[in-house]
């Protein structure tokens, strides 16, 4: 019997069913959702900037925010009820399924584009929730994974700083002390680099100082390796790193408590954690 | 350097599990792609192991021993274990050494005793950093190159890397759902790096009894396919990591063009791609790989390789034993079914089972399917000398192989694989058709949004 005989006996969905295909509901415009029509402001130029955002321009961005700059809108405001409203709006069509990590990416640029343009009126940074210090492991160069998470925590409304790939251990001790973060995240692709976060854990421990929590993930990471030593927390997606954030934020959750209660807080069902 | 500009297999059902039209002959009187399937194991050393070199001796020591004892035990006639270095060993050319040697008289002991054949594939890591020292002449490429060395001298049967090359414009593609940046750092960026990294690696493997084997697109393609996760996932599209697959077909070939003979490394899953148009034998991971990562093509994958490998796992115990043990008892049976098919005339049945299990679950196991594969080694060759061209050819290839299948009601697309797919083919069309333009252009518009990004890394 041939390959083409074969194939044309088969019923595919017999042996592989395409769900998600059934779940994706029909398309809409991003701001004829209910949610998003509620988070949306109303007046300009703020609609017009939020909507750039949630269109993922970058570029449209970037020439709304400097109209109302020019027009003399406080910078701050521009930030808060324009670029962060639309930021949150994308949020809003994330967490339902209907965007996708590219749509939050290039959203992220643009919002980042025009708070970069009102910090330069501004003169200084610019008010965040909180700042988090990101890094990957030493020894490793994968860095996807700390990529995504900056960007979920920057369209969150924290200040993510990015110490980037392979970063000595000294350089995440100091930058605990230079930065006092709410919370620090590190990422490892491989068994023998995430060695590092134990040894993190040990010099702040050493140096007297106090990290609410550290998150690790990450490809070989596991989480009875991460809650083999304190002050650790396994992340599993990305995109939980800004709900732990708000958590230790807001409700003074502690390392112990994000392990315990980490399902609740991310607000989903996580099976490394059932 | 020979460029690819016709298919060495002429006919895609020539192409079958366990041969290859060139297979590669090994010291231990192994072969590959000679007419049996090699299956394969990998395991990654435990953490704290990296602390000093006897540590990571000592591991090497163990896992290797420890296979062995599980292929004779269950009598298995051949097997390949490989190591891939980690970040230590390859920065310590002197570990690498000492490992490698005591993995080598391992296995000759085990060949001696039961005249079993078995291979050692050394992996050294691609340590570079792009945006510290470049990525060429810095320490850590000068690393690479001694560990290379370190490992063809110490023992290894063959020698592969999975390059990264472009890594940092593919990235950011990636994650923005960008096709054009895809491109540049797959297809130009990538096959530029690797040519670098190829001609050294094969000039050291000839001077010893060591076989240059091959590369991946690891680095690349499979973080395209591993954002795209599962149905479910909502990270990457499917099709566009399916665009992404093809083109790494068209940059993992530069390391064949280069002088490397096979196995290609397991987890490029553009392997198919490669045998098609070069003859030369692939390794491949699939359902016996669950426990490195998941993947939507567990049988497909089996189709048309000669080593079959379980991608890599922990080092540790299960019930069933040591994971050298338990995942090389997986990867051995599966080849042994493989091999049993071959012997009794059944193999070509058995591929096409193997395919149809998973052609039209996800649209990279479309594109992957070996006749699919063929088509577009096809496209590939035709634009064989230019690695810009050719890398676009093979994505506007899958691109109409996922386009026929949806028309043929065979392949169902989620909105989101059906925007991105039409986004990315409308931008390659559109696409300049003079290298040089594309990459002037490409450097303009990725120089200033990648700050890791540095042309000079490429000599551009």
């Amino acid at each position: 019997m041939s390959y083409d005989e074969f194939e044309s006996k088969m019923d595919q969905n017999f042996v592989a069913v395409r769900y998600n295909v059934e779940v994706e509901g029909a398309a809409i415009k991003p701001e004829e959702d209910l949610d998003v029509q509620n988070s949306l402001p109303t007046d300009e130029p703020f609609r017009s900037i939020a909507l750039s955002v949630l269109y993922e321009d970058r570029d449209a961005s970037l020439a709304n925010v400097q109209k109302a700059l020019k027009d003399k809108i406080p910078p701050i405001e521009i930030i808060n009820n324009g670029l962060m409203k639309g930021m949150d709006a994308v949020n809003i069509l994330y967490n339902k399924g209907f965007y996708f990590l590219p749509d939050l990416m290039l959203a992220g640029d643009g919002m980042m584009e025009g708070i970069k343009e009102c910090e330069k009126v501004l003169g200084h940074k610019s008010e965040t929730k909180g700042t988090v210090v990101s890094f990957v492991a030493e020894g490793d160069p994968h860095d996807i994974g700390k990529n995504m998470v900056v960007m979920f925590l920057r369209a969150g409304g924290f200040e993510a700083i990015d110490m980037g790939r392979d970063v000595p251990i000294k350089d995440v001790v100091n930058a605990v002390k230079e930065y006092n973060p709410l919370f620090m995240t590190g990422t490892a692709l491989m068994t023998t680099t995430m060695t590092a976060f134990p040894k993190i854990v040990n010099e702040i421990q050493k140096e007297g100082l106090e990290v609410p929590a550290i998150g690790c993930g990450g490809g070989a990471v596991r989480k009875d390796f991460v809650e083999s030593f304190p002050m650790s927390v396994y992340g599993v997606e990305a995109y939980h790193a800004p709900k732990l954030a708000e958590a230790i934020l807001k409700d003074k959750k502690t390392w112990k408590d994000l392990r315990k209660e980490y399902s609740e807080i991310v607000g989903e069902f996580v099976s490394e954690y059932s | 350097m020979k460029r690819f500009t016709k298919m060495v297999y002429k006919d895609s059902d020539d192409m079958v599990f366990g041969h290859a039209k060139f297979p590669v002959s090994q010291h231990w009187n192994t072969q590959i792609g000679a007419g049996y399937v090699v299956p394969e194991i990998k395991v990654a050393p435990v953490e704290g192991s990296e602390e000093t070199k006897e540590g990571m001796v000592s591991e090497c020591r163990n896992i290797t021993q420890s296979a062995c004892e599980r292929a004779v035990s269950i009598g298995l006639p051949a097997f390949m274990v490989e190591q891939e270095h980690i970040f230590q060993q390859t920065n310590n050319p002197d570990w690498t050494a000492e490992c490698t040697q005591v993995q080598s008289e391992t296995l000759e002991k085990y060949y001696d005793e039961y005249d079993i054949r078995v291979s050692l594939l050394a992996t050294p890591a691609d340590i570079r950093i792009e945006e510290r020292d470049g990525l060429r002449g810095s320490d850590y490429d000068n690393k690479i190159m001694e560990s290379v060395e370190a490992s063809a001298a110490n023992g290894a049967s063959c020698v592969a890397i999975e390059t990264i090359g472009g890594k940092s414009v593919s990235d950011y593609g990636i994650a923005r759902g960008d096709p054009k940046a895809i491109l540049f750092g797959i297809g130009v960026l990538g096959s530029i790096d690797m040519e670098y990294m190829w001609k050294r690696i094969v000039d050291v493997c000839r001077k010893y009894d060591c076989r240059p084997a091959g590369d991946t697109d690891c680095a690349q393609a499979n973080t395209a396919m591993f954002l795209a996760g599962g149905l479910l996932d909502k990270d990457c599209s499917h099709t566009l990591a399916a665009l992404a697959r093809a083109m790494a077909g068209a940059r993992s070939l530069v390391a064949v063009e280069c002088g490397a003979i096979g196995p290609l490394k397991d987890c490029g899953y553009e392997n198919p791609i490669i045998k098609a148009i070069s003859g030369v034998p692939i390794a491949t991971e699939g359902k016996n790989a669950v426990c490195a990562h998941s993947d939507l093509m567990g049988n497909l994958s089996a189709a048309v390789t000669d080593v079959w490998s379980n991608e890599s796992v922990y080092h540790r115990e299960e019930m069933g034993g040591t994971t050298p043990e338990v995942w090389l008892q997986a990867t051995g049976y599966e080849a042994a079914l493989m091999n049993t098919a071959i012997q009794t005339g059944q193999e070509k049945i058995l591929r096409d089972l193997y395919t149809l299990t998973d052609k039209y679950r996800d649209p990279q196991a479309l594109v992957l399917a070996y006749d699919n594969a063929y088509r577009i080694g096809e496209a590939i060759v035709k634009y064989g000398k230019d690695p810009y061209l050719r890398a676009r050819a093979a994505a506007l290839e899958a691109g109409a192989i996922i386009n026929e299948a949806v028309e043929s009601k065979k392949m169902y697309l989620t909105r989101f694989e059906r925007d991105s797919l039409d986004h990315a083919l409308n931008i390659f069309e559109a696409l300049p058709t003079e290298s040089e333009q594309f990459t002037d252009d490409c450097i303009r518009k990725y120089s200033r949004k990648i700050s890791e990004f540095d042309p000079k890394s490429y000599e551009l």
